[in-house]
């Protein structure tokens, strides 16, 4: 995907987490992506380890300074105790408006991650991504042992949370082949 | 008699370094001796003359911060959440050495010049790789085994997970190596910003690091919603990370991307891409070693002296202050039509004046992330975000800058004069 036409799907992707009432921190962006590329394979060519709130990709990060500092993204406080949330700025809208076309192939996916996401707290996206990750980089082990990685990789879940964002993420897998 | 094992190393910036004999032993070894030839800026001193100090000195003084910052943020009087508890086994004295190390040596991949020729790195390959490599190979495992601890462990924490190999990062290993390559509060940042300043002349990078230091916390980032720990401050310490990351704010724009400074980089890739074998810098570790500046300046003036030699023009460039001139910066007006208007400009002068003649330099600067939490002093936990008006509008700096040869300047800028609308128009972004 060319670095434009990627800008444009961060941009949508964006828009439609706030829409869906996501606060849409660099948290939010970051999980979305991660499940976006990953469960729903957008080809965004992100690469992504388990560390901060579970995945996380350190060149998106730099994308998202990036597109701050071209103005296609900014920062809007939110009221206390929340952290700012990254909104599309008015350059961005502008890119999205000519690049809408280039990107409409991926609408249903980028709609598809907005009401996963919702407006969850990091908290729940931590579990909810971490599950993901472990479904999706240890292969096909049973449910309990995915439950036991999740916690050995994030000290911090309980096991019955751990438990509850296993079994969303099998219900999530299942909606994704609904999608076709 | 007994040998003294204490030692003491006098430091411009940090006063008095301490070590002990065993890692006084690794800093002999001849990969981090190294490193007293490789300049820290590479050629800025060809712009700052001051700016000669080396990776040597930022090493030793990476190491004495992060210590400061370790010993401060793990002791328990001060901690009231003291989250690397997370991981049960946690074992300070053995974390401390493994710390001291990794700040020591998290820049002995460094190939000659810093980090100007990076892109000479067989694909797959950078510095922090570099970095990996020596510290696990023969050179310096063995000494680690004579300090108890496991060379993985400091290769880990000196390269930080963005380049490290692991795929699962613990909060422990998260957390202390934010201590030395973290956005916010790293040991590495803290210390590149006052040297750099400090020979460069440059006053910008000043900042108060005692009180920052002093007011560094393991905090959970509550406020959103989430017990992960990561690397805080107190409230009291809120505007003395306000400087420091407006320092670095100054010192991006005023002495990293200096458009001379950063053009020096460009000759100086241009000169090894033929100097070097292949155009390349080897990967097996000993010939690595082999090479630092001095190497490089010595083949620099061999070209120079020659000219036959097919490097002899990039050489005189550097030699004589040949520099290549500024013809296009990247600017808000421009930004607002398209974000690429530096790469279309520099396509356009390529097809009028070839590319021999132009050169082109777009870069962001990496690691501006200044979110982390800050302790109230009645107890909560809220984001800087939210207590810091100045975090909230300090700008990420991006530079997108095409450069001509020098004696193309005046035709080159009036071509530009009479085409910059069309060339930008020709890339910009629909209403």
């Amino acid at each position: 995907m060319e670095m434009m036409e990627k800008d444009a799907v961060l941009l949508k992707l964006a828009e439609r987490l706030k829409a869906h009432g996501s606060w849409c921190g660099e948290t939010h962006i970051q999980k979305s992506t991660y499940l976006l590329q990953e469960m729903l394979h957008v080809p965004l060519g992100f690469e992504f380890i388990l560390y901060k709130h579970g995945p996380f990709s350190f060149e998106l990060k730099d994308e998202i300074a990036e597109m701050r500092a071209d103005t296609l993204l900014t920062w809007q406080e939110q009221p206390a105790p929340y952290g700012d949330s990254l909104i599309v700025a008015p350059l961005g809208t502008q890119m999205l408006e000519s690049l809408k076309s280039d990107i409409s192939p991926y609408d249903a996916q980028i709609e598809f991650v907005a009401e996963i996401i919702n407006n969850r707290g990091v908290k729940d996206l931590e579990k909810l991504a971490t599950a993901f990750y472990v479904r999706n980089t240890c292969g096909e082990i049973p449910p309990e042992e995915q439950v036991k990685k999740l916690c050995q990789f994030k000290p911090h879940i309980t096991s019955d949370d751990a438990r509850l964002a296993v079994q969303e993420i099998d219900r999530i897998i299942s909606n994704t082949k609904a999608m076709g | 008699m007994k040998l003294k094992n204490e030692h003491e190393i006098r430091d411009p910036i940090h006063v008095f370094i301490h070590m002990n004999s065993d890692e006084r032993r690794i800093l002999d070894s001849p990969p981090i001796q190294r490193l007293r030839h490789i300049h820290q800026l590479a050629l800025t001193s060809y712009v700052y003359p001051g700016a000669s100090h080396t990776r040597f000195e930022h090493s030793i003084g990476t190491m004495e911060v992060a210590t400061r910052i370790y010993d401060i943020v793990t002791d328990d009087s001060h901690n009231k959440y003291s989250d690397l508890t997370i991981d049960k086994s946690f074992d300070r004295q053995y974390w401390r050495r493994v710390i001291r190390l990794a700040a020591l040596l998290h820049d002995i991949g460094h190939s000659p010049f810093s980090h100007a020729p990076e892109g000479l790195f067989p694909t797959g390959w950078n510095h922090e790789r570099m970095t990996r490599e020596i510290i696990t190979s023969g050179y310096l495992d063995s000494l680690c085994r004579d300090l108890k601890i496991q060379a993985d462990d400091v290769a880990l924490l000196a390269v930080g997970p963005e380049k490290s190999d692991k795929k699962v990062v613990k909060n422990l290993e998260a957390i202390l190596s934010e201590i030395i390559i973290g956005d916010s509060f790293g040991a590495d940042r803290i210390d590149y910003l006052l040297r750099d300043s400090y020979h460069s002349g440059v006053a910008y990078g000043k900042f108060d690091h005692y009180r920052l230091i002093e007011t560094l916390r393991i905090l959970p980032k509550y406020y959103e919603d989430s017990e992960e720990p990561a690397l805080g401050i107190e409230v009291g310490g809120l505007q003395s990370a306000e400087a420091l990351l407006l320092a670095r704010y100054f010192m991006f724009s005023q002495l990293y991307f200096h458009p001379i400074r950063r053009i020096y980089d460009i000759h100086l890739l241009d000169f090894l891409r033929v100097f070097l074998k292949g155009g390349k810098f080897p990967t097996e570790v000993d010939e690595y070693l082999k090479f630092t500046d001095n190497e490089i300046m010595t083949g620099i003036y061999a070209a120079y002296r020659d000219p036959k030699n097919p490097a002899h023009v990039y050489a005189k460039r550097i030699v004589e202050r040949k520099h290549f001139k500024v013809l296009y910066s990247r600017n808000p007006i421009d930004i607002a039509k398209t974000t690429e208007a530096g790469k279309a400009i520099f396509e356009a002068a390529c097809d009028k004046f070839g590319e021999d003649k132009i050169r082109y330099d777009p870069y962001v600067q990496k690691g501006s992330d200044v979110t982390f939490p800050v302790l109230e002093k009645d107890g909560r936990i809220v984001s800087s975000r939210m207590k810091s008006e100045v975090l909230n509008t300090l700008p990420v700096v991006k530079i997108d800058t095409v450069y001509v040869e020098p004696g193309l300047e005046e035709t080159a800028k009036r071509w530009l004069k009479k085409e910059r609308e069309g060339i930008i128009a020709s890339k910009e972004m629909k209403k």
